[in-house]
């Protein structure tokens, strides 16, 4: 019995001299389009989208010393503009204000010793905030105390935060120098930042929490009862370079204040050659 | 009943130890060489004279460490006294950690002449002026050192004996004396 195969099935049969006409035709193919495709010639970048403005390239800065005095100057000055403004508010006592106004003092005096030892450096001096410390710390910090349902408790708090900031930033920026003078000179200033920060420790936390640090005392704890962070006059035996936690504010409805970290510089706080005030 | 296992190990038991033994012997030797390369590479780091002055710095501290011992010896019952001599014995330390110089050795000149201060009435000013005088020192000290790793530790050393001053200051009563508090006039102790 013969066997019948349907039209359709018949079509779609591979024989060999059609395998080999229609490979031809596919190997041919591709040989054109690779020839066209060198042709191509479009542009090669990723599309965009909408009108918006081409993007500015950032310039591209240099970390050396000077950045890194340039760097604390304005750092000092940014903690010179939360203290003015906690002052200007009337969130101080006199007898903090007192304190307040030397510490300012000293941080006008650091800050004119880190402009001549940047202009000594061949960079020009930034005797003036810095501007993402300014925008991410002193304004929200300032908001939340001046917010806050204990005003006094906060100011102590964010006052000791921003001192204890200086202290660790100048401490970490050491390892960031290269000439021992500078590194020198950044730990003058960072012992006296330490100083102010151990002093508001030993006035406002070790009447009640003591002097030493977690690291060093048994009773000591991280923060108190209520869940504020506790600086110490001596937190640890080596000096600290991590991070200062923050909590200041009035409760919101769920019972959460504003809270942040205070952290040294790194390469989105740095002061570079090409940014002036 | 005796155990059926007897008293000598079986074979398996045996190719356990051979292999825990050879973990071991691997381990150790990773180990050594590890270290030894981490101490060759420490060693030509720093200079003869950043070392001469490190361990300057090192007897510095274990001479402030004896003191504090001196004036627990001598009635001081304050633990704050137990907590600033272990302060400067983990400088010193700190100091050998880097350098691979041991801390056995403090200055005997120093202690001499600041050992009566620190068993007397004045054991607190003598304290905060040892403080004090050590933050002088350790700046001198960092202006000279140009290794990086050995001016970060001494930064840190810096920042916390100048904690040290300010606490002193007020255990002293004088914690509201800003001069006291925030000022360093001592002079460095220099060899």
């Amino acid at each position: 019995m013969s066997e019948k195969i349907s039209p359709t099935i018949a079509n779609s049969i591979f024989d060999r001299r059609s395998l080999l006409r229609r490979s031809g035709a596919v190997v041919g193919l591709g040989a054109l389009l690779a020839a066209c495709g060198k042709d191509f010639g479009g542009d090669t970048a990723p599309g965009r989208v909408g009108l918006a403005d081409q993007a500015t390239a950032l310039p591209e800065g240099t970390i050396n010393d000077a950045l890194v005095v340039r760097t604390m100057q304005s750092l000092e000055h940014a903690v010179v503009a939360a203290l003015q403004a906690m002052g200007a508010a009337g969130l101080y006592t006199s007898a903090q204000q007192t304190y307040i106004d030397r510490f300012i003092a000293d941080h006008v005096s650091a800050s004119d010793a880190l402009g001549e030892a940047a202009t000594a450096a061949g960079a020009e001096p930034y005797a003036c905030p810095n501007p993402w410390f300014v925008d991410r710390y002193v304004t929200p910090v300032y908001d939340a105390v001046a917010a806050s349902d204990d005003v006094a408790r906060d100011t102590r708090s964010a006052t000791l935060a921003f001192e204890t900031m200086l202290a660790h930033s100048y401490q970490h920026m050491v390892g960031l120098l290269s000439e021992p003078a500078h590194r020198r000179l950044i730990m003058t200033l960072g012992s006296s930042a330490s100083r102010r920060s151990a002093l508001l420790s030993v006035l406002w936390t070790a009447p009640t929490h003591g002097y030493l640090g977690p690291a060093l005392s048994d009773d000591a704890t991280e923060s108190d009862a209520a869940g504020f962070p506790i600086h110490y006059a001596v937190p640890a035996s080596f000096g600290l370079v991590g991070q200062i936690p923050v909590l200041v504010g009035a409760p919101d409805a769920e019972g959460s204040r504003y809270g942040t970290s205070f952290q040294t510089p790194a390469e989105n706080t740095f002061v570079y050659d090409y940014m002036s005030c | 009943m005796t155990s059926t296992r007897g008293d000598a190990p079986t074979a398996e038991d045996q190719s356990d130890s051979r292999r825990r033994l050879l973990a071991g012997g691997v381990a150790a030797v990773a180990f050594a060489a590890v270290g030894a390369r981490s101490v060759s590479a420490a060693r030509p780091r720093l200079s003869t004279t950043e070392l001469d002055l490190l361990k300057y710095a090192q007897r510095f501290e274990l001479t402030a460490r004896d003191l504090y011992d001196e004036a627990i010896s001598a009635g001081a019952s304050d633990p704050l006294w137990e907590a600033m001599s272990e302060q400067h014995e983990a400088y010193a330390h700190g100091i050998a950690g880097l350098t691979g110089l041991s801390a056995d050795s403090r200055n005997d000149d120093l202690f001499g002449q600041l050992r009566v201060s620190f068993r007397g009435d004045g054991a607190l000013q003598a304290a905060y002026d040892l403080e004090s005088a050590a933050v002088a020192t350790h700046l001198e000290v960092i202006g000279t050192l140009v290794d990086v790793d050995a001016a970060e530790l001494i930064a840190s050393i810096i920042s916390a004996e100048s904690r040290h001053c300010v606490v002193l200051a007020d255990v002293m009563g004088r914690g509201n004396e800003l001069g006291m508090t925030l000022d360093n006039s001592a002079a460095p102790i220099l060899p």
